[in-house]
């Protein structure tokens, strides 16, 4: 069995009591492995930021437990849970939330000093990760004078530099055109692979689903039916499998974006081929030939 | 720390504000202790200056400056036979007013016996007196009524001539100045008055020794020190309050500029601060983070301040030589230390908003 990174069982959020208490989250499970990318989706005020503020320390469950890398972070004292969210987990905001005062650099190395890497090493560590997010060229320029894509790839580079297994996001993209949304996730997923970090995204966007490994809906305070991605094996495009139109064949099931691609990937009437309709209405199975 | 030094000096003009509310603070406090310290000096001046380290003055008298003492006859030929004294300087003073152009204005006036001491310290111009209707005045104060050597004055009931000028001789109460002790003793119809004798121990003698072992009927024997601490003591109940008070006010002023300053500097970064508490950065990481700006603030602050008071001293004292501004390294020092003081206070009026901002808040 693989150590998780995430383990969060059962967790319930209310805020105030009685009759105007507010139940945000309830009853979550969900377990997120090293190198795993997830996407939590759903309607405003369905509880989305509250569940990931639990997952990131900075709010504490009414109900449940989370481990992280198999610490109990849902039971630590309040003293403990700074470093935890130090050292443990990168943070990656809507509105970025750079300190205005410091340049690209200074804003990355300064946790990295948090951490109690020394100034130069931590310089150090934050020009390399700066670099490779290609900003090698922003180094020294303040925070107003960078993009909005530069100010969050600053943010991934500040996420990572205190090297965590597990990457929180709250719609990292909505305050980014799609083009460049898409480009930041895209990055965020690769040097996200290439460690083996866990990442949970928060986001309406739908335009990034296809960069996750794992898509959750939750609804009201809880989590519904759980959305797979998949790739199309013809077109190349991530599809969720409960929507997408699927082909069994030699034993293995494929899913595909659309039935022009199906059909051309069972490349005629021979192949013997059980076909579902989109999950979200089972009762359509397609028949075709 | 990085981030404490960038979020202040990113704002020039709050920087530069803060720092001129503590340059203003540190400035006044300074200059109002300088002040004080003046009128401390200016009052100890003659004793500090007459010979001596024993003074001998009425019974239960125990200070120079505010009260008149009359020794008992015969004090001065006891002690000057007395035991391990080297020399008696008799002085007699009196507290008088004098009348110019209709202008009235007091002065302690001091007799003294040319011969044996106890004039003026700092004569610079003229002379001392040599006759009986003779004056040495202070400088400053002749200027102020426009009286030159050989002008004449009206001493109570009689005419005097001024025939030297001294310096460094105005206090809090008005100035001093000097005639024979012969001119007291006419003047004040009694002859042979004597109020002080300031003896000075022969070789070997310490004060306190000679202190110990002189005794004249009617008369206490006390160590200069002691006189000049108990007037002090005098001055404090007229002065401590009121230049205290205007010490604390202006480093509760201050305390507050910088405080709001740095309060509303916070507040602006509240989600800054809230993002780094997310991240990971402990409450009291943020406390540095203000109140080292504060401590550069005020440090800035009171060293402009310091300037701002010598500049301001030197002003006032070429403009009414009359004060004495005597800003003393101790003081610079105390000044120092209360702007760091003032700094640490004003750091926990953001303390409080910092201490409950919710890191969970950031992703609202
Ligand atoms: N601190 C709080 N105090 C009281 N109620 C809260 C608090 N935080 C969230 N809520 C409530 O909990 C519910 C879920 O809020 P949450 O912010 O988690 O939703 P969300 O899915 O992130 O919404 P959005 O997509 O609009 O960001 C909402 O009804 C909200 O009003
Ligand atoms: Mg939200």
């Amino acid at each position: 069995m693989t150590e998780l990174t995430l383990d969060v069982r059962d967790i319930s959020k209310r805020f105030g009591d009685g009759e105007t208490g507010v139940l945000a989250v309830r009853d979550v499970s969900l377990a997120i492995e090293p190198g795993e990318i997830v996407l939590i989706m759903g309607p405003s005020g369905s509880g989305k930021t509250t569940l990931l503020s639990m997952m990131g320390a900075l709010l504490r469950p009414t109900s449940g437990s989370i481990h992280l890398d198999g610490m109990p972070i849902s039971m630590m004292s309040e003293d403990r849970l700074p470093d935890i969210r130090l050292r443990q987990i990168g943070f990656i905001f809507q509105d970025f939330n750079l300190l205005s005062a410091l340049t690209t650099l200074e804003n990355v190395s300064v946790v990295a000093e948090l951490a109690g890497v020394k100034g130069r090493a931590a310089r150090g560590r934050a020009q390399a990760l700066l670099s490779d997010l290609g900003l090698g060229e922003r180094l020294d320029f303040l925070p107003e004078k960078l993009s909005g894509g530069e100010k969050q790839r600053v943010a991934i580079a500040r996420a990572l530099v205190n090297d965590p297994p597990l990457i929180l996001a709250d719609e990292p993209t909505a305050n980014l055109d799609s083009k460049i949304g898409h480009e930041i996730m895209r990055l965020l997923r690769a040097v996200a692979k290439q460690e083996g970090r866990s990442v949970v995204i928060v986001s309406h966007d739908e335009r990034i689903r296809d960069i996750a490994d794992r898509v959750l809906w939750l609804e009201d305070g809880a989590l519904r039916d759980i959305v797979t991605m998949a790739t199309d094996p013809v077109c190349g495009m991530a599809i969720e499998r409960e929507r997408a139109v699927s082909a069994a064949r030699d034993g293995e099931t494929w899913y595909f974006c659309s039935r022009g691609c199906r059909a051309e990937y069972l490349g005629g009437p021979t192949a013997e081929a059980v076909i579902e309709g989109p999950a979200g209405d089972r009762q359509a199975a397609d028949r075709e030939r | 720390m990085l981030l404490a030094r960038r979020n202040l000096f990113r704002d020039r003009t709050r920087f530069l504000l803060s720092v001129l509310g503590v340059a203003v603070s540190v400035g006044l406090i300074l200059l109002l202790a300088g002040y004080r310290a003046g009128v401390y000096r200016q009052a100890s001046a003659y004793l500090d200056n007459a010979p001596g380290s024993v003074v001998v003055a009425e019974k239960g008298i125990r200070d120079f400056l505010g009260t008149s003492s009359v020794l008992p006859a015969g004090s001065l030929a006891a002690i000057r036979a007395a035991p391990g004294v080297d020399r008696v300087v008799p002085v007699v003073s009196q507290f008088v007013i004098f009348e110019r152009h209709g202008r009235k204005d007091g002065f302690f006036l001091i007799g003294y016996d040319p011969a044996s001491g106890g004039g003026p310290w700092r004569l610079v111009d003229g002379r001392e007196p040599r006759a009986d209707d003779e004056l040495v005045l202070d400088r400053t104060t002749a200027r102020q009524h426009d009286i030159a050597i050989g002008d004449e004055v009206t001493l109570l009931d009689r005419q005097a001539t001024v025939v030297g000028l001294a310096d460094d001789t105005t206090f809090w109460a008005g100035s001093i100045a000097f005639a024979r002790i012969t001119t007291l003793e006419s003047l004040l119809r009694a002859p042979g008055l004597r109020s002080f004798l300031l003896v000075t121990p022969a070789g070997g003698v310490s004060p306190e020794a000679l202190r110990g072992q002189l005794t004249v009927p009617g008369a206490d024997v006390l160590l200069k020190s002691d006189v000049v601490a108990n007037d002090a003591k005098l001055l404090a109940r007229v002065f401590d309050a009121p230049i205290g008070l205007m010490v604390a006010i202006a480093f509760i002023v201050g305390v507050l500029v910088v405080g709001l300053v740095i309060y509303t500097a916070t507040i602006e970064r509240r989600r800054e601060y809230g993002a780094v508490k997310a991240i990971g950065a402990r409450n009291r990481t943020l406390y540095r983070v203000v109140a080292i700006q504060a401590v550069i603030a005020a440090i800035v602050g009171a060293m402009a301040g310091i300037g701002l008071a010598i500049a301001a001293g030197a002003a006032l004292m070429s403009w009414r030589p009359q004060f004495l501004v005597a800003i003393e390294p101790p003081a610079v020092a105390a000044v120092l230390a209360s702007s760091l003081l003032m700094a640490l206070l004003a750091a926990l009026i953001p303390a409080r908003s910092i201490a409950r901002l919710e890191p969970a808040e950031v992703f609202r």
